[in-house]
């Protein structure tokens, strides 16, 4: 009678734990993946919030969502210990009923399944373990050879033998062309536009969504480019002075003879609604720059190849914005620093300290104010993108700061205060043994940092006064140069000075390198070529003009324009030999870009793109 | 009984059998052992006050990486976040207590930071606020931390609270800490506090 | 020259000066505020120090009473069910026995490491009552133990032959644990613990489901854990061997019935066999002698097995798996960073001397492995020539090895239940 109901019990009690343990399983799953306080929808929600503040109905719906999501949380949460409780009193009465149901029974197995003969048992084991232990002993042999340097080598070399001959022949120029840091640096941008993509991939779900929007945007608009319209130039110019803001491109056939006035050479000519100094960039088939003026502030797109304006976007309703413009010089303006993108993001900055960043349809992704610069010119220094941070060289009389931000979301990876002055220089990316370094000038530094975390890596005081030029690098050795002082070249490894010169001495123009030679272009109109490695000066023109834009090495070939709007061609080969002048008649402040076969000039009287196609 | 006595053979004559002398041997080598073995760790033991026996966060080494709330084996992890008001600076815009890009300084969901919302903040005198935590309802994420060091003091931090911890013997969390910030300390740096430096 | 050592100055310091920010100056309150005063008590370990191991102690006693004593079960069932619930469930299962062996292990090579008291009399209490009486530690005063004795419900058997061939794995498990530990890796037996999580009601959830399996498998036989996995059941099972003092099934001659050997839930009892093999004795000899010799061949192969798969074995180490992140990150130059490798140059640690560290982490791998490939040709040496040992019993015998002293067969014994009623 009383095993019956033991009997009874245990089953019943069975049934409970089981399904009881089922539920607590699948919720504790369901609350682990879900993890309730950081749902994708919150987050985005919150992200749209950041973007377009003053949206009611959207606040409303954040705090509904927090709220659920909060209660959830430690409902689930006591739900599983209450849970976890009541599942172990259940299998405690389960084995208790069991083992009162089995009190009287007493062990006894139907047959023995061993022989009688313990020697045979013995035999058997003894095998076992023979056997068992030959089988790990082998299998440990085989991981450890896989694993071991000799076959990984053995590996790729067959590999290697195996891949096609026609693919390997490919590859190997490709490796030797890579042998100087500058040809690496050049490398180095492929690889962080490709960085690029992969980032945008492992971006947070609540962005995924608009990642993949954007990409497929572009890939509609490259198909669309592919079926009717001119090939897309790889070539990106993504900042002040190209690709990480070091006077250097790798487009090739830029046109040497064109006429702005009488539009030979020239695909299209474009106005500019608001004024400023900075400098366009091209990234695929979009041209951007920035301007401003007292009424607002504005981050243009322009088609590469139409001259459109595609689109525009007003920083505006950013929290900690100054009502009243900041006091800026005349020749300095609100937009003085340049925009800087990665194909997949663009950035840009005002004299105010707001830094807005938009997708390449001009969808505003975020922005915020950075803080009012205090600066007695007004703020100039060019924005640098380097893998999926902004960095924004932030010198300035009160607080100066060298921060990143994180692309995606604005978020300060990393900030380094400063004790710089106010100072008109603009950072850039060195690779010194193929690492990069952040190198950014001031008064009265040359300093490099790790662009990952901000580290300084070395820091040479040779600079004073107001440091408007920006530094260059190239083959290990950086260059920075300021009126009234020096031009100074430091090794990149440890950060000791290698020459110092001071015959002619750059204001507004930043100094450019190549391999084996400096230029310098100053603001009385001497350009002058010094030897890299040992600072001898090796040539000089007098040109007889003003220089304020920044001499930019392409395709072989020195570019420069003058204040009064004159493009100069020199070689690049230490004898500064012209190889061409053409006037254009319109004042040029800014730096031209270029891409394949393009270059878009941003003069004082608008934006024109000089191309052999047209 | 005849049998009996072939299988128990004598060693060289003497009176110990066979089996036993082998037992004795085993007894006396295994006693030896033991003792051995106890003498040798007896050597090695500290006392209780010097003996490293608290699992503790280094808050210089911290980097606020996210892993104390899920790797710790208590459904709650054991670390909390602690608050040094000595080094706070009763800021009203809290890195550690608003969101990046807070608009409005209110305590509407879109602002706060704190999932649990354990962060609360009581006005003392203009312009500024008195941050607590509770507890009760932390969970040890470190965003409030990360946000407070960043931008703040860093008067926010997290520790190990010893009540709460099982004292494991291999902290799970110090085990997949990306900095090694987690240690065992001793009974009189249990807790590694920022405002009693 | 003095630049140079500048800026290495500056390098050195960016890390730790990085983190003392002072941004906003601290607050000259008018309004007479106090700051709040905290107070953060340490629990008192002491005091649970001395719980515990009294605990231990009187467990240890009420098991060795019962078993030499009183003979019966009763106690033992009793003291399972505290050991459960206080060492379990209570206190959370640390510090236990079992993962003991590797911080006592760790104190004997790394003179940095502080032994604990309590760590240090869990370790070796047990062993010293196994010396005396055998593994009453493993009947129910071990928690592990006690909580499958307590699902354990109906026995079935599992063959000789087998579980004579499994009872090697604790060695090679205890071989690996030592190795882990005393590279400073982790706390294998700690990290793959499967009752650990069961008796905190929270964990990995891996290891607990794998927890769970073991207590169901442990309704239908005895003590698979202790038989087949417990690196310290290994080292008891060495010891009690030797013991001094032996438990008997029954103080009266034994009848030859077979019931306690159908009664044992481990399998422990073996019953009377009159080795009449068909080999001659020169043959088994000879077997012997080959073994014998073998044994030093197998020790050889083990150490080099595990000499060569060391590297792999050190991928485990948080430093050589931190070198592998940083070079790897420094070929790619990611730009997502792992939160190590970030942690790696804020803490302003070069590559060098992480190089350096892993060397000297490979280093003593390559060491500590090859003597646990030797210790595990070891143990599969000494067990193959224990199988083929031949040794008759007239009667039936306990396997002091694998005898846990759980008493079942007291109940079962016959002649026991005379004795009882002749009392």
């Amino acid at each position: 009678m009383n095993k019956k109901i033991y009997r009874n019990i245990a089953a019943v009690t069975a049934i409970f734990a089981i399904t009881l343990s089922i539920m607590l399983a699948t919720n504790y799953f369901q609350v682990r993946k879900a993890t309730p306080l950081q749902t994708e929808v919150a987050e985005t929600l919150k992200e749209l919030n950041d973007m377009n503040s003053n949206n009611p109905q959207l606040q409303e719906q954040i705090r509904e969502l927090d709220l659920l999501s909060r209660r959830a949380y430690f409902v689930s949460e006591s739900h599983l210990k209450t849970g976890i409780y009541l599942l172990l009193a259940m299998i405690g009465v389960l084995v208790l009923s069991l083992r009162f149901y089995f009190h009287d029974v007493k062990n006894i197995p139907d047959k023995d399944i061993d022989p009688v003969d313990d020697w045979l048992v013995k035999s058997k084991s003894r095998n076992y373990v023979l056997w068992g232990s030959g089988v790990l002993a082998t299998a440990a042999l085989l991981l450890a050879f896989l694993s071991s340097p000799y076959y990984t080598s053995l590996k790729s070399k067959k590999a290697a033998g195996s891949d096609d001959s026609a693919l390997t022949a490919d590859s190997y120029p490709v490796e030797e062309e890579l042998t100087t840091d500058d040809e690496y640096a050049m490398a180095g941008i492929v690889r962080d536009e490709t960085a690029g993509d992969a980032a945008a991939e492992t971006q947070t779900p609540a962005e995924e969504s608009a990642a993949t929007e954007a990409s497929g945007a572009e890939t509609a608009q490259a198909a669309e480019a592919a079926a009717e319209g001119p090939e897309i130039p790889k070539v990106t110019h993504n900042g002040f002075r190209g690709n990480n803001s070091n006077g250097q491109s790798s487009a090739r056939n830029i046109p040497a003879s064109w006429n702005l006035a009488s539009g030979t050479n020239i695909a299209w000519k474009a106005s500019i609604p608001k004024p400023g100094y900075n400098s366009p960039a091209i990234s695929g088939r979009n041209v951007f720059l920035s301007g401003a003026d007292a009424s607002g502030r504005e981050l243009y797109c322009y088609d590469l190849f139409t001259g459109e304006l595609k689109w525009t976007l007003s920083a505006s309703g950013i929290p900690g914005s100054p009502s009243a413009m900041p006091k800026v010089n005349e020749d300095t303006g609100l937009a003085a620093s340049s925009v800087a993108t990665n194909g997949q993001q663009v950035c840009a900055i005002f004299a105010t300290g707001d830094i807005i960043c938009a997708d390449m349809d001009g969808n505003k992704l975020w922005a915020k104010n950075v803080g009012v610069p205090d600066n007695h010119y007004g703020y100039a220094s060019s924005l640098l993108i380097y893998g999926s941070e902004v960095i924004i060289q932030y010198d300035n009389d009160s607080n100066g700061k060298l921060m990143a931000l994180n692309l995606s979301n604005g978020n300060v990876r990393w900030s380094k205060d400063r004790s710089e002055k106010a100072t008109w220089s603009s950072p850039t990316i060195a690779y010194v043994d193929r690492k990069p370094q952040l190198v950014v000038m001031g008064n009265p530094a040359i300093t490099a940092y790790n662009p990952d975390n901000g580290d300084i890596i070395w820091k040479v005081d040779c600079m004073s006064g107001e440091v408007g030029a920006s530094p260059c690098a190239n083959n290990g050795r950086i260059f920075g140069a300021n009126e009234y002082v020096n031009l100074v070249a430091i090794n990149g490894v440890d950060g000791s000075v290698l020459w110092e010169s001071n015959d002619y001495l750059p204001e507004v123009s930043s100094p450019v390198a190549s391999r084996d030679w400096v230029y310098v272009a100053t603001s009385y109109g001497v350009l002058a070529c010094y030897n890299a490695e040992t600072g001898e000066l090796v040539a000089e023109q007098d040109l007889g003009c003003q220089f304020y834009s920044s001499p930019m090495i392409v395709d072989g070939k020195l570019f420069i324009f003058s204040v009064e709007g004159t493009l100069y061609m020199f070689s690049n080969n230490g004898q500064l030999t012209l190889l061409g002048s053409i006037n254009t008649g319109e004042n040029t402040f800014a730096t031209p870009a270029f891409t394949d076969g393009m270059m878009v000039v941003r003069s004082q009287n608008g934006l024109y793109c000089v191309s052999s196609n047209s | 009984m005849k049998k009996d006595k072939d299988n128990e053979k004598l060693v060289d004559g003497s009176p110990i059998k066979r089996r036993d002398f082998f037992r004795k041997l085993g007894t006396v080598m295994a006693g030896a052992g033991v003792a051995a073995v106890g003498a040798g760790g007896a050597a090695k033991v500290k006392g209780n006050r010097k003996a490293d026996l608290y699992w503790q966060i280094d808050h210089e080494k911290c980097i606020q990486c996210g892993r104390c709330e899920t790797s710790c084996v208590m459904p709650v992890s054991a670390v909390r976040c602690m608050h040094a008001n000595k080094v706070c600076g009763y800021c009203d815009l809290c890195g550690g207590y608003y969101r990046t890009n807070a608009k409005e300084l209110n305590t509407a969901a879109e602002n706060m930071l704190c999932p649990t919302g354990a962060i609360s903040r009581k006005f003392v005198e203009e312009p500024y606020f008195e941050y607590t935590i509770d507890e009760a309802l932390c969970n040890g994420c470190g965003k409030c931390v990360k946000g407070c060091s960043s931008f703040g003091n860093g008067s926010l931090y997290l520790q190990v609270r010893q009540e709460l911890c099982l004292n494991c013997n291999e902290c799970s969390i110090a085990k997949v800490c990306p900095s090694g910030a987690i240690s065992r300390v001793s009974y009189e740096s249990a807790y590694k506090f920022k405002d009693h430096a | 020259m003095k630049k140079l050592l500048t800026s290495a100055g500056l390098l050195l310091g960016a890390g730790p000066l990085a983190r003392a920010v002072n941004r906003f100056p601290r607050p000259d309150f008018e309004s007479g505020y106090q700051y709040p005063e905290y107070s953060y008590a340490v629990p008192n370990e002491m005091l649970w120090d001395i719980i515990d191991v009294s605990v231990l102690l009187i467990l240890l006693g009420i098991v060795t009473w019962a078993l030499f004593k009183k003979r019966t079960r009763g106690p033992i069932l009793a003291v399972s069910v505290v050991s459960v619930g206080y060492f379990g469930f209570f206190r959370g299962g640390c510090v236990c026995s079992i993962g003991s062996i590797q911080n006592i292990a760790l104190a004997f090579v790394d003179p940095s490491y502080s032994l604990p008291i309590a760590v240090f009399l869990f370790f070796i209490i047990p062993i010293v009552f196994a010396f005396l009486f055998g593994r009453v530690f493993c009947a129910g005063v071990c928690p592990f133990g006690a909580v499958q004795d307590l699902v354990n419900v109906k026995n079935f058997r599992i063959s000789r032959a087998v579980s004579g061939a499994l009872s090697v794995i604790p060695w090679i498990y205890l071989a690996f644990a030592l190795l882990y530990a005393l590279t400073r890796t982790r706390f294998l037996i700690c990290r793959f613990d499967p009752f650990i999580g069961i008796f905190r009601l929270g964990g990995d959830i891996g290891v607990i489901s794998f927890g769970i399996v073991l207590l169901l498998m442990s309704i239908f036989t005895g003590r698979p854990f202790c038989r087949f996995l417990c690196p310290y059941g290994a080292i008891l099972n060495v010891v009690s061997r030797a013991s001094i003092f032996k438990v008997k099934i029954t103080p009266k001659p034994c009848i030859s019935c077979d019931l306690c050997h159908d009664s044992c839930p481990v399998d422990a009892i073996k019953a009377p066999y009159g080795n009449r093999t068909g080999e001659t004795p020169t043959e088994g000899v000879k077997r012997i002698v080959i073994y014998m010799a073998v044994l030093p061949v197998l020790m050889l192969a083990g150490a080099l097995i595990l000499r060569w798969s060391s590297p792999d074995l050190a991928r485990a180490n948080s430093e050589v798996r931190l070198y592998e992140m940083v070079t790897e990150y420094e070929a790619s130059f990611s730009d997502v960073m792992e939160p190590e490798v970030e942690a790696f140059y804020s803490q302003g640690r070069n590559l060098a001397e992480l190089e350096a560290s892993k060397d000297e982490v490979l280093k003593s791998f390559r060491l500590y492995s090859t003597l646990a490939g030797i210790l595990i040709g070891l143990v599969v040496g000494l067990k193959l020539l224990e199988m083929s040992l031949k040794r008759g019993r007239k009667e039936y015998e306990i396997d002091y090895g694998h005898c846990v002293g759980c008493a079942k067969c007291f109940d079962y014994c016959p002649q026991n239940k005379i004795l009882a009623k002749n009392e």
